[in-house]
């Protein structure tokens, strides 16, 4: 089906993408077709006129937002008219020192390696077995990416009613005769967090699963072929030249689940509602940042939490564009001859 | 170009701002003369709202050409949607309130109309000392609808089961009783800790018999806990959990949603005790299978703790009311002098099942259990306001969080006199 000039543009695009981004790029840069300085008032007009409106939305909804915060940041502000008890750094020494703020941080982190770990390997063989022809295919992908799309609430709503003490999952175990596994999946602060990896795997593996399938299809079957005609074996073939191959695919879901991970939010707050995420030790910085900032009326406070967030995610997401995807954009799969 | 550019980048900008403000619709006067006001409360099921429906309905044919706009309100939404309505300048022109710290922060912020001259004399007699709950030094700024002491509800038919023939006087009878409803296969105390504020009603329960009423009203004004009786109020509560006395998975047990509340496991007789407010009866009326008040509800006071310097007698409890917006019309006060008439008061207790705050109104209360707490309301030497509601949203909040940590094995009693005193600096 896919020939071999589709498939190759397909495994360029990872590239073309982070250098449009402004991904400091060492490789040679291939040479892109622009209008020159000068260029005609017909094109910029185009492009004014087709950027404009989405930058506007976009200062207005995302930059203008982060600088507002970043200004009640420094005040002890309940949210009625002006801010005027300026604190100075205040909010954040105390945010940094809270030990609760440094638990959900913890938990963050724990997610985010957890969600990797987790998720990554199972995705991964999942999306090669998908990838091979077989009876039911499509219904198999349409299954594997449905809770992807049920809504959080809902999500939410059906585990924490099977995960109550009451609740399915126990019924289970005590009906296969495995009562002694009873739990309190969701108040025991030991075990709390590990039902909500549970949860988060079924809920997002499928997003992996099909981006992953995206990337094998970008795969040259020819490759194969060749391998398995020199004697490679299946697993050598997945191994050898199928992994490295869905490389940039690989880790673009890393990042896209890394920075999901530090802004979980829905999931949590569904289930373990406004107050006792951090007693369960599920909390995360965006539930802290509800708790202490909405719930409690502080608005100055959660501002500052915000910032503090914005600037974890900022500084974990360019590190990874810089040590990590930097290595596609230097052709680390198809070469640096473009 | 570029002036163009700028040009219509403006127009949008001014587009979207005439189209967020239009979005915040003054209620309040129209050009005909008539008034539409908006109105909050927390009812969202059965006869509560359908109280509300009918006074509202009433009330607007009393008075030609005011509308009441009503919006019923989850009770775990209202603290913080009613906080983000007031910061946006969107307020409803009537919302529920229930004075301390929460009602003072908002008074303080310029949100709140003194309706001190407004209240009619009638108003003010039915009322009574209650109407106090609502002043903010010394101006009244909301209209009491319920009064509602805390205590233990409990099924007397369980009780029957366990073979629990005299209501705990003290702690060590709860403990003593608790015991013989699990040998009995019952939950003993059906505890809602998810919405953290009926986990923290257990140490205000203890701190009202440890810490005299001098220096529970001292921590109001200062929001700061410094005597001793606060760490030991935490350890008897640690004490008292050490025996297991709370539900399976209390911790993610809501209070008042559904039959898996606490709330609805007193409802469906599965836990056998509750420590609440006097709304109880109504919510868990609500929660039944028939929808109907559960016959054998009743009530005792929370039990006497050794030592201590509270008062053996002294309750905890809380008032829910109604305050207007500052830039409420006139005819907001009037809609709070019509709930407090004498009829409005006695169907507003029928409805919900609760103590009415119209003393002329206490006649219809109903049901063993509420006529108890009514009668030890009456005869308690002082009754100290919720400690949440008391310290306000941000104190309150921390100070709840931290005893549900306590309670869930997650801290310490230092640890609630730390969080409160820490609160101060999260703002």
């Amino acid at each position: 089906m896919t020939s071999t000039s589709e498939n190759l543009r397909t495994a360029q695009e990872p590239q073309v993408d982070l250098q449009a981004a402004g991904v400091g790029a060492t490789a040679p840069t291939p040479a892109r077709r622009r209008p020159s300085q000068g260029g005609n008032w017909r094109m910029r007009l185009e492009i004014a006129l087709l950027a404009g409106p989405a930058l506007i939305i976009f200062v207005a909804f995302v930059i203008l937002p982060v600088a507002i915060a970043a200004y009640y940041g420094f005040f002890s502000w309940s949210g009625y008219g002006p801010a005027t008890d300026f604190v100075g750094l205040r909010n954040y020494t105390t945010i940094l020192g809270d030990p609760d703020f440094q638990d959900a941080l913890r938990h963050n982190l724990i997610i985010a390696v957890l969600s990797l770990l987790f998720q990554g390997p199972i995705a991964i063989g999942l999306a090669l077995l998908l990838n091979r022809k077989m009876r039911g295919q499509s219904a198999l992908r349409v299954l594997i990416f449905v809770p992807y799309v049920i809504s959080e609430v809902v999500v939410g709503l059906g585990w924490s009613l099977m995960l109550q003490s009451n609740g399915a999952a126990n019924g289970f175990l005590d009906k296969i005769g495995l009562g002694a596994l009873r739990q309190d999946w969701l108040s025991n602060p030991d075990v709390a967090i590990w039902s909500l990896m549970v949860i988060i795997t079924w809920k997002y593996i499928g997003f992996a699963i099909i981006l992953f399938l995206a990337g094998l299809q970008g795969i040259p079957e020819e490759l194969s072929e060749a391998a398995a005609i020199d004697g490679a074996s299946f697993w050598q073939i997945q191994r050898s030249i199928v992994l490295p191959l869905l490389g940039p695919t690989i880790r673009i879901w890393a990042f896209l689940s890394i920075i999901g991970s530090f802004q979980l939010f829905d999931l949590v707050y569904i289930i373990w509602g406004q107050y006792i995420a951090s007693t369960a030790g599920t909390s995360t910085m965006a539930t802290y940042m509800v708790a202490n900032g909405r719930n409690a009326g502080s608005y100055g406070y959660g501002s500052a939490v915000a910032v503090v967030m914005f600037l974890i995610s900022l500084v974990i997401a360019l590190l990874y564009q810089r040590f990590l995807l930097r290595r596609d954009t230097e052709g680390a799969i198809s070469g640096s001859k473009i | 170009m570029k002036a163009k550019k700028a040009l219509s980048a403006a127009a949008i900008i001014a587009a979207g701002a005439l189209a967020l403000s239009g979005c915040s619709g003054d209620s309040g006067e129209n050009a005909d003369g008539s008034v539409t006001m908006t109105f909050w409360q927390n009812s969202t099921t059965g006869d509560g709202v359908a109280y509300w429906e009918d006074t509202v309905a009433a009330f607007e044919d009393a008075n030609p050409g005011v509308t009441i706009e009503m919006q019923s309100i989850q009770n775990e939404e209202m603290d913080g949607k009613l906080q983000t309505a007031l910061n946006s300048g969107d307020a409803p022109d009537i919302f529920m309130a229930r004075g301390g710290g929460k009602l003072a922060d908002v008074v303080a912020a310029g949100q709140a109309m003194d309706i001190s001259d407004k209240l009619t004399d009638a108003t003010k007699t039915a009322l009574g000392g209650v109407i106090s709950a609502f002043e903010v030094d010394g101006k009244n700024y909301g209209l009491p609808t319920a009064v509602l002491p805390g205590g233990i509800y409990y099924s007397q038919d369980l009780f029957d089961q366990a073979g629990i023939t005299e209501t705990p006087t003290t702690i060590d009878d709860l403990v003593a009783a608790n015991d013989q409803l699990k040998a009995a296969g019952i939950e003993p105390i059906a505890l809602g800790a998810k919405d953290a504020w009926p986990a923290a009603h257990w140490y205000y329960h203890f701190a009202l018999r440890a810490c005299s009423q001098d220096v529970i009203n001292k921590a109001a004004e200062d929001r700061s806990f410094d005597d001793d009786c606060w760490l030991e109020a935490g350890e008897n509560l640690a004490d008292f959990n050490e025996t297991e006395p709370f539900n399976e998975g209390f911790l993610t047990t809501a209070a008042q949603q559904g039959a898996g509340s606490s709330a609805g496991l007193i409802a469906n007789k599965i836990a056998s005790m509750e420590l609440m407010g006097a709304w109880d009866p109504g919510v868990i009326a609500n929660l039944t299978p028939s929808k109907e008040p559960l016959p054998d509800l009743r009530w005792f006071p929370f039990p006497a703790v050794d030592g201590g310097d509270g008062d053996p007698a002294a309750m905890m409890g809380g008032v829910d009311g109604f305050s207007c917006h500052v830039d409420a019309p006139e005819q907001c006060v009037d809609f709070l002098n019509f709930i407090a008439e004498k009829d409005n008061q006695e169907a507003y207790a029928t409805a919900f099942q609760t103590l009415p705050a119209s003393q002329e109104a206490q006649g219809v209360v109903e049901g063993e259990a509420l006529k108890n707490v009514l009668a030890a309301y009456n005869d308690a030497p002082y009754v100290s306001v919720w400690l949440d509601t008391l310290f306000g949203q941000n104190v309150g909040n921390a100070l709840n969080v931290a005893v549900v940590d306590l309670l869930a094995g997650q801290g310490s009693a230092e640890d609630i006199v730390t969080a409160v005193n820490d609160a101060a600096n999260k703002s």
